[in-house]
This record gives C-alpha cells, structure tokens and sequence, in this order.
C-alpha cells in the first residue's frame, strides 16, 4: 500500500489543457474519489496516474518512487475500467489470473488468489465463462476481481458503475465501499456522480476545466464550498443560486434579491463587510427551505412568499418548483399532508445559517 | 373498350399477387442462363469425352475421373498448387499482419506510405505480371542487373524449374500483401481498446500482449482474408499464364493452369471440366475448413 502524491501536473492535448497544475496528495489506504463534470480532467489524470497517458510536465510519486517514466507495468498499480475492459477470448478464470501469468506466478498460487478474488466477490459460479455470456454486474465484478488479484500498491477505478443500471449502482457502491475496509488499500476514484462521491470518499477532490476546486472531506464540501462551482456540483437538486446584492439597513445586513428581501444571520457580518454594495450570489440549498409553519408565528423576517409552479412527489419529500419574485428555484420539502396544488401561493421559510453567499465576480465562497 | 379493361385489371390483379414471384424473375432468369446453365453444363461434361469441334459428346460415364488419377500431369498440378498457394498464402498473411500493426499506429505520414502502399494492388494484374516478365527476364530484365551491380549471382528466375515458383509466390506476395494489410488493418482499428491498455497495466510487454491479446482478437479477421484471397490465389492465373504459361516445362503448370490448358489447348472439354470440378472441390473443402475455425474463435 501507498500514498500517491501529484506535483504540479499538467497534460495538454494540442492547444487543449485537460489537467491544468494538479496538485493532490492521496494519503495510504485512503478512498480518494476525482469528481466532477465530463471534460474536467479527472479520467486523464487518473490515466496519468496509471502510465497510460504521457505527462506534459509535473510529477507523479506512488508510494516514494517517482513513476513518471516507469511503464503501467512496474507502477504496481490495477484499474478497473468503465467499459470493464475484459479479455473477451478468455473465460472469467483467465481473466483474473492473466496479470499474474504474465508475472510468472506458479499457478497454484494463481489458482488460490483467483479462487479468493471469487470468493470476495461472489463469482465463483462464473470463472468458466466467457464475458459475453456475462450481464453487466457481473463484468464489472470480474474487472475488479482483476485488480484484486494483483495485490496492488494501488486501485484506480474510471467511472467503474457509470454502465450499471441505477439500482446495480447502488448495491455496487455499498460492495466497493466494503472492498475497500476489507483490503485495507488506497484507492483512487473517478466519476461524474456527485452521488457516489459523498457515498463513497474519505476525501473528495473536486475538479473543473482541469483545475482542482476544492478538497475534503464529503461533509465538508457539502457543508462548507469553497467556490460557486462545489456548490452548485455536490447536492441533488443542485444548489438553487439567486442573484443579489448585499444592503444594510438599521445595523442589520440583508440580502436583496429584487421581489424578496432576508436577513443574513449576524454570524455572517463581518465576512460580509468588504462586499457592501458588491453584487453577490445568495445560494439555497433546496433542502434548507421549508414549508412556513403558521403556528411558529411571524418567524425571524426570512420567510419568502413564492408560487408553486411544478411539484414532483416522490413520496416521503417532494420537489416544489417555486417562482419567487423574479427567480425560479427548488425546494426539497416533507410531504405535507395536504398535497401542494400547481399554482398555489405558499410561504417558505430559509434556514439562513445554512445558505451560501458568493462573490458574483470570482465565484469565491463569502460565507 | 369495357372488354379491355376488365381484361387489363385482371391481368394487374394476377401481377400484383404474385409480386414476390414476377419482379425478380428477369433476374433470375438471367442468373440461370449465365451462372447456373454453364455450371450444370459443366457437370455434364465431366460424364462425357468431347473434343470441341470434333462432334456430339458422348457419355462415358466416370471414366475422366479415373483417367485424372492416373495423370501424372494432374498430380504435378496438385503439388504446384500446394506449393504456390501454401507459401504464398502463409507469407502474404504474414507480412500483410505484420504491416498493418506497423500502420495501427500514429507515425507522420502514414497516410501517404499507406496510399503507396496499396498501388500493387489496385494495378491491373496482367499489367502487372506483363512488367514482372520483362523485369524477371534473365538477359535483359532490371532484377539481374540489380543482382549483378551489386555482386550477386544472376538468377534464372522464371526461367528455372527450381526458380520458377518461388519467383512467382514473390510477385504474388508483391501484389496481394496490401490486400491483406487492408483488411486486418481496418480489423485492428475496429478492435476495442480497453483490453490493450488492461494488459499493459496488468504486465503484459508488447510482445506477449500481440500473442495474448491482438492474435486471438484479431484471428477472425485473419481467417476471413485468408478465404478471401484463397479464392483468387487457389485458381491463379492471369499472373501464371502471363508469365510463365506453366513453365518451364510443366514446373509452374497449377492444377487450374493444366485443366485450362486441357480444355482450351488440347479442346478435351470432357476431361477438362472434370478438373475444374476437382479444382472447385479444393477451394470448397479449404474454405469450409477455414470458416469452421473462424466460427470457432471467439466474438469480439
């Protein structure tokens, strides 16, 4: 096992830059999962990562070896490919040992840790196939067998559930999470679905146009974005942002969002100072809004009369889709138990201590 | 006039029911009179002794079919054939292998070389195998005089018995290896990539990853242009008969050359086409053999 650090990394492809000064350190048998949009780099660093891509300059150590020259073969390392990337002539049994034959293991010894990968993964039934006679899951369970196997220093997986069906996803999720405690190794992650990396990571780094965004704990980037961008990416419905400026009235700071107008929790003042009069971002998390509750009384002024345009029921919570003053956003709510009717005036209370307010130039995180 | 069109609709009304059968029967019809006409001529053939021009054919029943086994001309045929196909066959599939993994990969220029490449294959044969004869020529042609400036013996080439098939298997493998390149190339790059980037990860130097990973994948390609071009190769004969017209002597006489030569030189039509139809049973059984093991190898 081993840690795996990137130093000032960057690969271009002609004029395009796909990974643009990458500096991470993975920490040894950490689940360190690259998420983020399709095109921001984290397949090619991985790639990198792996040897199976060139490097346009920086540095790649696993463990204290600087791998940068060394080929896939000698980095010690397994991947397990989003398109499985099986051996389609072998038979499942093949498979899995291939990467010990060619490292001359004596067979037994093959045969005992491909008889253990199939044992850990339930395929036992399987090794005498071939993988067309195989379903989706089941390939991707031979893919990760075949990192398995090796033993490696170090697992790379390339969007490795992004071909399942969702409900596989989800069972396959839980699987790896549990590979992972069970293997004691350091893996690293790539996927688009935010989903799988708040399920899934010890640590998130989260990436766009090639450049890291932010780093941490899933928690963390959920709780505490450091750009616009983390915000938007981590959460499902995405953070609702609404355009806004920054107004203080009668030794109270506000946020003015043109139709509707709420106070920003005295916790927030000093950091909101050197924005006064700065157009920002005030950003909502559909889940911090709540339906008013009348018996609560008139609240702490930062409730919002919106419309209900759409409501989508999903049976314990629903998604309302509100127009509030000028802006549409979404709000994720308990199912009330009179159902919400298209069209309907509600009033919605903001859990202010839990909004975001961005600077509209930089996108930088304010609060 | 009311007579007419009645007639007319119920003419129509038969047509259009029997569509299936009444448009593709010019077709057909043509297809019986060039393709399966002469074919089942042959067949009768091959039960008769007819010299053309020299009267009725008379049936004589398998009496070509014994004659062949006793010819010596026959098995002398065979064994050119072997010869020539199996050595060309087997180096064409070769080379053609080798070259197109050399083009499976981004070199500048590519394109062009690859363009060049395949010119002795879009040549006209006998064009070709008319220049090859001036070229191979003992006295006069340019391959003695290349030997020679560079302080090599002459050779014979097309004008020795030992020569003369080697020289053609050259000139075959000269016009039909880009054939073969083509066709395992366009192979190559319709392979998936994944396996290949698993296998460098999993270990796998270049030279077991071609072993372990590019020839299974790419076998049932292989094998369907090895029957493509058996088809031509197995009853070569613009080139042979161009060059050589089966000698010296009977050393470069393929089995398709001696059932020509019987046929169209000597006019024994009988015997001639009995040949035929052992020439077309080799071509089948090799093919039949070849799409067994093509069935066998494993789907990509």
């Amino acid at each position: 096992m081993a840690n795996v650090i990137l130093k000032n990394l960057v690969k271009r492809f002609n004029a395009v830059t796909a990974v643009d000064n990458l500096s991470i350190e993975i920490h040894d048998r950490e689940f360190a999962v690259l998420v983020g949009p399709s095109g921001c780099g984290k397949t090619t660093a991985l790639r990198m990562i792996a040897g199976l891509e060139t490097i346009t300059s920086g540095e790649i150590f696993i463990g204290d070896t600087l791998v940068n020259d060394m080929a896939p073969k000698d980095r010690d390392i397994a991947m397990v490919f989003q398109n499985y990337a099986l051996y389609p002539h072998m038979n499942v049994r093949d498979n899995l040992g291939f990467g010990l034959k060619i490292r001359k293991f004596p067979q037994e010894e093959i045969d005992s840790r491909v008889q253990e990968a199939a044992d850990i993964l339930g395929i036992q039934e399987l090794l005498d196939r071939k993988p067309k006679e195989l379903s989706g899951g089941q390939r991707q369970r031979v893919a990760v067998g075949r990192a398995i196997v090796r033993k490696p220093k170090v697992f790379l997986f390339d969007e490795p559930l992004s071909n399942l069906d969702a409900k596989l996803r989800v069972a396959m999720r839980a699987e790896i999470s549990k590979l992972h405690r069970r293997l004691g190794a350091t893996i690293i992650y790539v996927t688009h679905d935010q989903v799988e990396a708040m399920t899934m990571a010890d640590r998130i780094f989260i990436m766009h146009n090639g450049a890291l965004q932010q780093t941490g704990m899933p928690l963390e980037v959920y709780g505490q974005p450091a750009n616009r961008f983390v915000a938007g990416f981590i959460g499902s419905p995405a953070m609702n942002f609404i355009e806004a400026a920054l107004v203080r009235d009668a030794g109270a700071w506000f946020i003015d969002a043109g139709g509707f107008r709420v106070r920003a929790p005295e916790a927030f003042y000093a950091r909101l100072e050197p924005h006064a009069g700065r157009p920002v971002i005030f950003g909502v998390r559909p889940e911090d809004m709540a339906a008013h509750d009348p018996a609560a009384g008139a609240g702490d002024g930062n409730t919002v009369k919106a419309r209900a345009d759409v409501v989508e029921t999903l049976g314990s919570e629903i998604f309302v889709y509100l127009t509030c003053g000028a802006h549409s956003v979404v709000a994720r709510m308990e199912a009330p138990e009179r159902p919400l009717t298209v069209g309907q005036t509600l009033e919605v209370d903001l859990k202010m201590v839990k909004t975001h307010i961005f600077d509209k130039e930089t996108s930088r995180t304010i609060v | 006039m009311i007579a007419m069109n009645r007639a007319l609709s119920a003419i129509s009304r038969f047509v259009n029911r029997r569509q299936a059968f009444f448009f593709p029967a010019p077709a057909v019809a043509v297809l019986f009179l060039i393709i399966v006409l002469p074919i089942a001529f042959n067949l009768y053939l091959t039960f008769t002794k007819w010299t053309i021009g020299l009267g009725e054919p008379r049936f004589i029943g398998l009496a070509n079919f014994v004659e062949l086994f006793g010819d010596e001309r026959v098995w002398n045929g065979v064994k050119v054939m072997v010869y020539f196909s199996g050595a060309s066959l087997a180096l064409e599939l070769a080379l053609g292998l080798m070259i197109a993994l050399y083009f499976n990969r981004a070199f500048k220029g590519n394109e062009l070389v690859q363009a060049i490449y395949i010119i002795p294959f879009a040549a006209t044969p006998v064009a070709v195998a008319l220049i090859w004869r001036i070229m191979l020529n003992p006295e006069i042609g340019v391959l003695n005089y290349l030997l020679t400036s560079v302080g090599l013996p002459p050779s014979l080439w097309v004008s020795s018995a030992q020569a003369v098939v080697p020289t053609l298997v050259m000139v075959d493998v000269w016009k039909w290896t880009p054939m073969i390149t083509l066709i395992v190339l366009a192979g190559l790059k319709s392979l998936p990539q994944d396996p290949f980037e698993a296998a460098r990860i999993d270990g796998a130097n270049a030279l077991q990853i071609f072993w372990y990973i590019t020839l299974p994948l790419i076998r049932p390609v292989l094998i369907a242009a090895l029957m493509l071009r058996s088809l031509d190769n197995l009853k070569e004969f613009d080139m042979i008969y161009t060059i050589t017209q089966g000698g010296p002597g009977i050393a470069s006489e393929t089995l398709y050359l001696y059932s020509y030569n019987v046929g169209f030189s000597f006019f024994k039509a009988g015997y001639g086409s009995a040949l035929m139809v052992v020439v077309f049973m080799i071509v089948l059984v090799f093919n039949v053999v070849m799409n067994r093991l093509r069935r066998d190898a494993p789907a990509v």
